[in-house]
């Protein structure tokens, strides 16, 4: 049987968290397979970039992050309607059979996509990825404070926008 | 209100993200490696283990033939070398230089010097073309 290459253990350990966050942050399924596949050739080119890194998954959230921001910024510069449009259209969440969860995971994903991306990062990151504030702030380059403002911030929006619909799911007064 | 906000971060968390497509691992994995810089090291280890395998089936069957067969292959290499070794001997006996090589050597010799001399003296007719040099040499030639 053939041994497992270094990228492959890369991809098959981080890949699957990489597309989660970076779907949530571009909202398109093509430039979501873009920025991965350019991220992994960033690796493939320079075996050495993780050779010193302690959190091989915070490592891989900072390039994933900073390959978001600028592709986010070339398309702002290329077409300010196209992220409206991807937003509604993609869901970064997976279907389910229930039509009450379908439906607050429908609408959780479009709150989602209208928080500033800032704070869409770091609502993904705490809730889905489990990271501390700590780690994000080290994946994201801010300060501990700034990633537990933001994802405080977020929160309060998503709660504010899914509040009815949370209710009624849960029936809760 | 705190446990309101806590069931509401439970409930968004138990929402599972969509999966990544598997069709993507093959197509990212062959782009990244084509972009793989060549690691000759990487390339000559993964040679030599296939070597190694061609040849662990190849001789796996009888082992002891072959490797008889290999004492036979470094039993011949061995008489091969000690007989070679033998021929700087046979160099050394050889007779020495008969001596009309010796004048005709000593000829060219002299024949080399004679032109050498020609080449120095038509040298010092060219007219010396004057080079600075630093002040301390020209002080030492002075002297000199």
């Amino acid at each position: 049987m053939r041994r497992r290459t270094e990228i492959e253990r890369l991809y098959d350990e981080h890949a699957p968290s990489l597309f989660a966050f970076l779907l949530n942050f571009t909202r398109d399924e093509n430039d979501t397979r873009d920025l991965l596949q350019e991220i992994f050739i960033k690796i493939a080119r320079g075996p050495d970039l993780l050779r010193n890194v302690r959190e091989e998954r915070a490592f891989l959230i900072r390039l994933a992050h900073n390959a978001a921001v600028d592709l986010i910024r070339r398309r702002n510069t290329r077409d300010r309607t196209k992220e409206n449009f991807v937003a509604e259209r993609v869901s970064v969440f997976a279907s389910t059979s229930d039509p009450d969860e379908e439906l607050f995971r429908k609408e959780l994903s479009v709150a989602l996509g209208d928080l500033p991306e800032e704070q869409r990062s770091v609502v993904h990151l705490k809730l889905w990825e489990g990271l501390t504030f700590d780690e994000i702030a080290g994946a994201l380059e801010i300060s501990p404070n700034t990633a537990a403002s933001r994802y405080r911030y977020g929160l309060d929006k998503l709660r504010e926008r899914l509040r009815p619909l949370y209710k009624e799911i849960t029936n809760v007064e | 209100m705190n446990e309101d906000n806590d069931q509401f971060e439970k409930q968004l968390k138990r929402q599972s993200l969509q999966q990544i497509p598997s069709a993507w691992r093959e197509e990212i994995l062959s782009a990244a490696s084509q972009a793989q810089p060549v690691r000759r090291s990487v390339s000559d280890h993964a040679f030599l283990s296939v070597l190694n395998q061609r040849l662990s089936s190849l001789l796996w069957p009888h082992p002891v033939a072959w490797g008889g067969l290999a004492v036979v292959w470094i039993f011949i290499f061995c008489l091969n070398f000690s007989s070679r070794d033998q021929a700087p001997v046979l160099a050394d006996k050889a007779s020495p230089a008969s001596p009309e090589v010796v004048a005709e050597l000593h000829q060219q010799q002299r024949l080399y010097v004679e032109l050498m001399d020609l080449k120095d003296s038509g040298d010092a007719d060219r007219q010396k073309v004057f080079v600075p040099r630093p002040r301390s040499e020209r002080v030492e030639t002075l002297t000199a």
